[in-house]
């Protein structure tokens, strides 16, 4: 039962993160966005959504805290969490939608020295898709919060249940996803989408900077073309890297719980048979049980984590060799 | 050893391990997001913190069960290391099927580590793109130790000025913050990591952090005592 709530953990934390990606493409909330605001300046008037609230990490900390705010009050009340979270998650995105109103008008206001206008559908037509994908994401982050805070609980293993409250562990997650969602996910709309009407297989150098791709397949390009294209990949990718962090952080303290005897311990205790009554005397009469058990169980999460990471850094090596290989060195000008 | 002296020095510790740590991250800030600069595509602090924050969940949960500090301190920085290690990679598989860039640094001409030349590589009026070898390292050893800096300042403020498990992870995390962004401050936007020429300005971040630390350390330990949780 544990390892199904894990799993579904780490489901949740892969669809949170591709719709954290996607929402910040399409409202270009994170550092692309530069770009965006640099367009205007230099006569490239452009009909994308310039929303940058602030760096995707705190702003994505605000939302989820707010709706595990909401949700935490709500369960206090006995609502049932069905009801809770999606009401969070609802609270979380209303705040999200005022920002996004405020921070579109507000900056291209601020850009009509350089003639660039307001677009009135484009600031109604964004809204809706930046409301429901981050709708996702928050919900989807309140709902690992919840289910982290009661772990224990849903598995039949109190002591299992995090020490963090809701709200605390929405802010956590909040942050981390919009950390990685900033630092994964933009590069596939900043360096290649915003910019696709300049040679593939390069950096972007200096001077392209602020001439933005304006043009899509037909008509003028919005940021709902580029969530489009931005699916296809990038979104994905930085959802799996979510996905994958959380998996490998469930994983390796699962492995050492079970290796290091803390699982089974816990199973014993919980049940009414002789053993659970021998494991409850035992572990009261001589706590240094428990406390070995706890320090081989930290222990052997450690070293499980420590291999983990050995191998992704030979990762990394493989993937530079390879690129190193395939592409060769920079040819042009 | 005396608890005072305990909370006063794991949080001095904690918040310049958290400085040490951010110098070594890769980070390129907005630049990095169009492959104009080499390092992950987010800013320092956010970077930082949500690695330490996957740290800090780990370390909390490994609290629960073993009282020993140096395993819990271990515990958020493994998990640190692992959040770092995911997102580089996967930054760096974005940077070459994405954009179909090489990692390349561009502070230097050949890689420390694995002795690969760099400036073939690297397009023109860019400051490299991508995360390179010795930038991937430099930013596992970073998350290491600012992880275990921040899973440290937990463990003090958790067992030794007795917060509530919430309680500790919030003074832990805005004391975390507050030395990342005099970090952020002294890079001032992008680095690459211990071969980058800013890595010399260390000094002075750790000095200045370690007295915001040391600040932070005597009024946890005021807010314990005046609170009445130790004594």
């Amino acid at each position: 039962m544990l390892f199904a709530w894990m799993l579904l953990i780490v489901f949740l934390a892969l669809i949170a993160c591709m719709f954290e990606d996607l929402e910040s493409d399409i409202g270009s909330q994170s550092n692309p966005n530069s770009q965006v605001q640099l367009a205007a300046q230099i006569g490239q008037v452009n009909r994308f959504f310039n929303k940058a609230i602030s760096g995707e990490a705190p702003s994505y900390a605000l939302y989820c805290t707010i709706a595990g705010v909401v949700a935490y009050v709500l369960l206090l009340k006995d609502v049932n969490p069905l009801l809770a979270i999606p009401i969070g998650a609802l609270a979380g995105e209303a705040i999200h939608v005022i920002f996004s109103v405020t921070a579109h008008v507000g900056r291209t206001a601020a850009q009509k020295r350089f003639e660039q206008p307001i677009y009135l559908d484009v600031l109604y037509g964004h809204l809706l898709p930046i409301a429901t994908h981050g709708f996702m994401a928050t919900l989807c982050i309140t709902a690992i919060a919840y289910i982290q805070c009661n772990l224990g609980t849903l598995s039949g293993m109190p002591a299992l249940d995090h020490p963090f409250a809701l709200p605390l562990l929405g802010f956590i997650w909040g942050i981390t996803v919009g950390a990685i969602g900033s630092s994964t996910g933009d590069i596939h709309y900043g360096a290649e989408r915003e910019f696709q009407d300049r040679p593939f297989g390069e950096g972007k150098r200096v001077v392209y900077h602020g001439k933005i791709t304006r043009y899509a397949d037909c008509g003028v390009r919005t940021q709902k073309d580029i969530a489009y294209f931005c699916a296809k990949y990038g979104g994905p990718i930085t959802g799996f890297t979510f996905g994958l962090i959380i998996l490998f952080e469930s994983w390796r303290s699962l492995i050492g719980m079970m290796l290091g005897g803390y699982l089974p311990l816990q199973e014993a205790m919980a049940s009414d048979t002789l053993l659970g009554t021998v494991a409850r005397v035992a572990t009261e009469l001589i706590p240094a049980i428990p406390a070995a058990i706890g320090d081989l169980t930290a222990i052997i999460g450690i070293v499980v984590g420590l291999a983990i990471g050995i191998v992704l850094i030979v990762g990394n090596v493989v993937i530079v060799k390879w690129a190193r290989k395939r592409y060769g060195p920079f040819v042009g000008e | 050893m005396d608890p005072i002296l305990l909370i006063v020095v794991c949080v001095l510790a904690g918040g310049v391990l958290a400085s040490l740590g951010v110098h070594l991250l890769p980070v390129g800030g907005a630049p990095a997001a169009m492959a104009t600069a080499t390092g992950v595509a987010t800013g320092t602090v956010m970077l930082m913190l949500g690695a330490a924050m996957c740290g800090l969940f780990t370390a909390a949960s490994v609290a629960t069960y073993t009282s020993n500090i140096l395993l819990v301190s271990l515990s958020g920085a493994v998990g640190s290391w692992l959040m770092m290690g995911v997102t580089m990679l996967l930054a760096n598989l974005l940077y070459v099927f994405g954009a179909g860039v090489v990692p390349v640094s561009g502070r230097v001409d050949v890689d420390p580590i694995t002795g690969q030349s760099q400036k073939e590589y690297k397009t023109p009026q860019c400051d490299g793109h991508g995360v390179p070898n010795v930038s991937y390292i430099s930013g596992m050893i970073g998350a290491l130790l600012g992880g275990f800096g921040g899973a440290l300042m937990y463990f003090a403020l958790l067992e030794y000025a007795n917060f509530e498990p919430t309680m500790a992870g919030v003074a832990a995390m805005a004391i975390f913050v507050a030395n990342a962004i005099i970090a952020a401050y002294n890079i001032g936007g992008t680095i690459e990591g211990f071969h980058d020429p800013k890595f010399k300005r260390l000094p002075k971040a750790i000095l200045t952090c370690a007295i915001i630390s040391l600040l932070s350390g005597v009024l946890v330990w005021v807010v314990a005592n005046m609170g009445g949780l130790i004594g």
